[in-house]
């Protein structure tokens, strides 16, 4: 028999999420929403609250929790704000590659900062040239002597501008099917941060393009294998960048069916909270199907991983699930506020902007279907 | 004097004086004491603890009492828990009283639980009413969820209740009235564990809540602080006093000295307007009494209806402003005229 | 080493207030779907210990009474920073009224040993009588403050806090072993961590029941208790309500007028 329901444990951990993301990050959300830019007060309280620390192991400085307690972690964060579960799921994203495929040298020089938040990462392997396929990138590498020389550009990637640590993915320049994953600190000269993007949602997000220009990367920093780096970032975007999303996009449905709750029980209409109509109850429920639904997916597919098995597939499933579920949730959520759904002032309108950068985030829905797809056929 | 057969123990009220006033809470309970003590055919005597406080005893008597323990002495000068409920509790093991009141002031609330703990009886606190029942136990009622709750002690004597200013009235003082006066000693307590160092008293801001003629409570509706202002606003616009309930408190909007209710502060102004408030019986007990009750509620079905004049089925975040608007609007054709 | 026993008792979560009803066959609370918290002055109270603890060598016992599930509350408080739990627990203490109550977890500080400080909140959200405090105290025989909303000194055998009063607050000095009860303002308590959800992995709560204890059936519980629930009515109100209708504004204005028409405007 199949056990659906989480340890003890387990809910305390959901508790100190909360508590962190409703006493510390909420106040911060309207400075983000209204500059747009990462807030300096919230990477401290994360850091602080030792979110970042999750799926890192104990020897290095982490917690050495699991990916089950980093979906609860981000599911938590979103509900309060998008923007800020995106960073920190980012993070991990960051984090992953290291952890999974780092040397000991690698290891021990990053983690403990990642840990405690003295160190900010992310993985960069989206091009305009390729996202989704990442093989249709063009940042390419030269080998001279042990050193790596990098040229290229990655766009749309979360914390470029934060980021000092990032795990880059780059080709072969003599051999596309040869690709390589390295591991840059600011220490290394030859990357920056260039432009940042505008979103219309998750704000206080930062997102925005990262250059790399006869960028000298010593030996030291290759992650895995040489010529294996595919490898090494799909594993990362694969289970953590999806499930990320399906922490994200939990909180966020979450967010829209509480806040259309409370305001179905305020507003008065034909002398009655609206509450009480039919056609408001059943978009409720409609919520309410979708969260329990992706509540069980993606903490499925996190189970699975804890356990060490594979999950990207299920990881897929949840969330093309979730993210879609989350952009249904927001629309209704936003009409059940009618008119006040598209003021800034109700943050439900927030919602719905957040909830369409949510989307494409980590793969887009078509091509989450691409690999259910193939999933079906195998 | 002729003996009197007493069946009962006496009633027992503790006065409390501050800075040698006498307490208003003090004579309110004398005042219901005196009729529990007649309907129980005994008598009503107080504790009074002070010094330099000889006239007190006399307001005491013209209230109702009929014998006064009086400790008038230096070391009773201020509350001192240990040195008080060592001289209550040595008179109550000699007397036997059938019940004691006293205030649920500050340090009524801490000396209370002290005496009924030493006397080993039980002990009911914010109790809104006291009645007696067909066993002739003390009923002590207090608001609950959703209703009153009746408590008793019937095993056990004495039968303890505190009581908050205002629930009661004080009665017509009678300066006709002659009582006894049995001055005590002060304990004689080994070493003293607690000393106080220091009193610093702080007026209170605003418009006093409990002599207040207008008085706007709000409640979980104000929905933020934003919200609360607002109410605030209502409240300065009418020189009401402001008023809350516990989520209130509890959200931080305000202070927990301007709470209304069972445990709070206790109001009869002439007019009430609940705003955002669901009428919770914690809360409405502490409206002991009001000409004119109002009710700003966004759910028709809301308790709170049930217990007021007038209603308004409005979200009071939005309602608020416009009334603001509309009374600053009658105000000024007031002075314009 | 100072030995502080923190007092913490499961409420149904006072944010949720308005679901909490009373059963009126056996006039106790019913839970419901109300989930337990940690009574929030109970959090400030081991927020107090906690601090004491990052200055100076301290052991902080967290003791509650109340059924099985209370178990959470006390594990959560070892996740704050508490070194060990004790719960007690057993049929016989239930329906304790707070002179039961007192003396149940007064003889359960008894049994955890030699103590210096003992803290609890000013009062619980779902009970409010302020009453538990003060009567522990009694019956260790030990002096109590009430209404604590500021630790001004901490040495090792005396205590300076203030206390409020009514319009006011006074400046006590105390000597250990004391009790103290403390208000929301005394200070601000940290969030859940997961570390320290991590850390309590390894400490020990230990159930204690009647036997444990060492006291009579006739002390404890619904038994040992003085007051007892006689009845329980619905407040019944003589006012009946006009609702004034009309557009928002139409109702503004109708209720001044109304209010002008009673001259209490």
């Amino acid at each position: 028999m199949i056990d659906f329901t989480f340890t003890e444990e387990q809910e305390m951990f959901r508790k100190a999420a909360r508590e962190f993301a409703e006493t510390k990050l909420a106040p911060e959300v309207p400075g983000m929403e209204k500059t747009g830019e990462v807030s300096d007060v919230v990477v401290k309280a994360m850091a602080e609250a030792e979110l970042m620390a999750i799926t890192i192991p104990e020897e290095y400085g982490g917690l050495g929790l699991g990916y089950t307690e980093r979906m609860i972690a981000v599911e938590e964060v979103s509900r309060v704000s998008v923007a800020a579960a995106m960073m920190l799921q980012v993070f991990a994203l960051g984090i992953e590659p290291i952890v999974k495929f780092g040397s000991e040298d690698q290891k021990k020089k990053y983690l403990p900062g990642l840990a405690n938040g003295e160190r900010l990462s992310t993985t960069a392997v989206t091009e305009a040239t390729g996202g989704s396929d990442p093989t249709g990138i063009r940042s390419s590498y030269r080998k001279d002597g042990d050193d790596f020389i990098l040229n290229g550009r990655k766009c749309f990637i979360t914390n470029s501008h934060i980021a000092d640590t990032i795990t880059v993915l780059a080709k072969d320049e003599d051999n596309p099917k040869a690709f390589c994953a390295f591991v840059l600190d600011k220490e290394i000269e030859g990357w920056k941060a260039t432009h940042i993007e505008h979103k219309v949602g998750m704000r206080g997000c930062n997102t925005g393009e990262l250059a790399f220009e006869n960028c000298r990367i010593p030996a030291s920093q290759l992650v895995g294998e040489e010529g294996k780096g595919l490898r090494v970032t799909m594993a990362a975007i694969g289970d953590v960048g999806r499930g990320g999303m399906v922490g994200v996009a939990l909180g966020l449905q979450a967010a829209c069916l509480e806040e259309s709750i409370k305001f179905a029980n305020q507003r008065i209409l034909y002398g009655k909270p609206i509450v009480a109509l039919q056609t408001i109850q059943n978009k409720l429920a409609d919520m309410k199907i979708d969260l329990e639904a992706g509540l069980l997916l993606g903490y499925r597919a996190a189970a699975m991983q804890d356990k060490g098995q594979r999950s990207s597939n299920e990881f897929a499933v949840a969330k093309y699930y979730t993210t879609e579920a989350c952009q249904r949730a927001a629309k209704m959520a936003v009409d059940i506020h009618g008119g006040y759904g598209c003021m800034e002032e109700y943050a439900v309108s927030r919602y719905l902007r957040d909830s369409y950068v949510v989307g494409p985030s980590a793969g887009t829905s078509d091509i989450m279907k691409v690999i259910i797809g193939r999933w079906a056929l195998s | 004097m002729a003996e009197q057969k007493k069946s009962v123990g006496s009633v027992w009220v503790i006065a409390e004086q501050i800075d040698c006033r006498l307490l208003s809470v003090s004579t309110q309970l004398l005042g219901k004491a005196r009729k529990l003590a007649d309907e129980l055919h005994t008598s009503l005597e107080t504790i009074l603890l002070g010094d330099n406080i000889d006239r007190q005893t006399q307001q005491l008597i013209a209230a109702g009492a009929e014998r006064v323990y009086l400790g008038n002495t230096p070391e009773f000068a201020f509350y001192h828990p240990e040195i008080y409920t060592e001289t209550i509790v040595s008179l109550a093991r000699e007397h036997k009283p059938e019940i004691i009141l006293m205030g649920s002031t500050s340090a009524g609330r801490e000396l209370a639980p002290l005496v009924a703990a030493r006397l080993e009886t039980g002990l009911t606190a914010h109790c809104i009413d006291l009645v007696l029942d067909e066993d002739r136990n003390l009923e002590q009622r207090i608001p609950a969820y959703g209703g009153l709750l009746s408590i008793i002690c019937p095993e056990r004597r004495p039968q303890m209740a505190t009581i908050a200013k205002g629930v009661f009235s004080a009665p017509e003082p009678d300066e006709t009235r002659t009582g006894e006066i049995i001055a005590l000693g002060a304990p004689d307590i080994a070493s003293q564990r607690i000393q106080t160092l220091e009193i610093i008293r702080e007026e209170p801001e605003g418009v006093p809540l409990e002599s207040a003629d207008i008085v706007v409570a709000g409640g979980a509706g104000a929905g933020d602080r934003e919200g609360w202002s607002k109410i605030s606003e209502l409240a300065n616009t009418l020189n009401a006093a402001l008023g809350s309930t516990r989520p209130a408190v509890d959200e931080g909007w305000t202070e927990l000295t301007t709470m209304i209710g069972q445990s709070g502060k206790m109001v009869s102004p002439q007019l009430y307007i609940g705003v955002g408030l669901s009428g919770e019986q914690q809360h409405l007990v502490g409206v002991v009494d009001a000409k004119v009750m109002v009710a700003i509620n966004n759910d028709d079905k809301s308790p709170v209806f049930e217990q007021v004049d007038f209603g308004i089925v409005e979200d009071c975040r939005e309602f608020v402003p416009v009334l603001i608007e509309k009374i600053k609007a009658y105000q000024e054709r007031l002075t314009v005229c | 080493m100072l030995n502080i026993v923190v007092c913490v008792k499961g409420v149904p979560d006072p944010k949720q207030a308005c679901n909490i009803k009373i059963d009126p066959d056996t006039k106790t609370l019913l839970r419901c779907d109300v989930p337990m918290v940690v009574n929030p002055l109970d959090k400030n109270a081991m927020e107090v210990a906690l601090q004491l603890k990052a200055k100076t060598d301290a052991r902080i016992t967290v003791l509650s009474m109340g059924p099985p599930e209370a178990g959470n509350i006390v594990k959560e408080c070892l996740a704050l920073g508490g070194d060990q739990g004790i719960l007690l627990s057993d049929p016989a203490f239930g329906g304790a009224d707070t002179f039961a109550t007192a003396y149940t977890l007064a003889k359960g500080i008894q049994k955890i040993g030699p103590y210096d400080v003992i803290l609890c909140g000013m009062a619980s959200s779902d009970g409010s009588t302020e009453w538990v405090g003060p009567q522990i105290a009694t019956f260790l025989k030990i002096p109590v403050v009430t209404m604590v909303k500021e630790v001004v000194e901490t040495d090792p055998s005396t205590w300076k806090v203030k206390a409020n009063i009514d319009n006011g607050y006074r400046l006590m000095q105390v000597k250990l072993p004391a009790l103290f009860t403390v208000t929301r303002e005394v200070n601000t308590p940290k969030n859940l961590s997961f570390s320290g959800i991590i850390k309590a992995r390894k400490k020990e709560i230990e159930q204690w029941g009647i036997d444990d204890l060492g006291v009579s059936q006739g002390s404890v519980g619904l038994k040992g208790s003085p007051t007892i629930v006689s009845q329980l009515n619905t407040k019944v109100s003589n006012r009946n309500v006009e609702f004034i209708k009309g557009t928002r504004e139409e109702k503004a204005e109708s209720l001044v007028q109304k209010l002008i028409g009673t001259g209490l405007l």
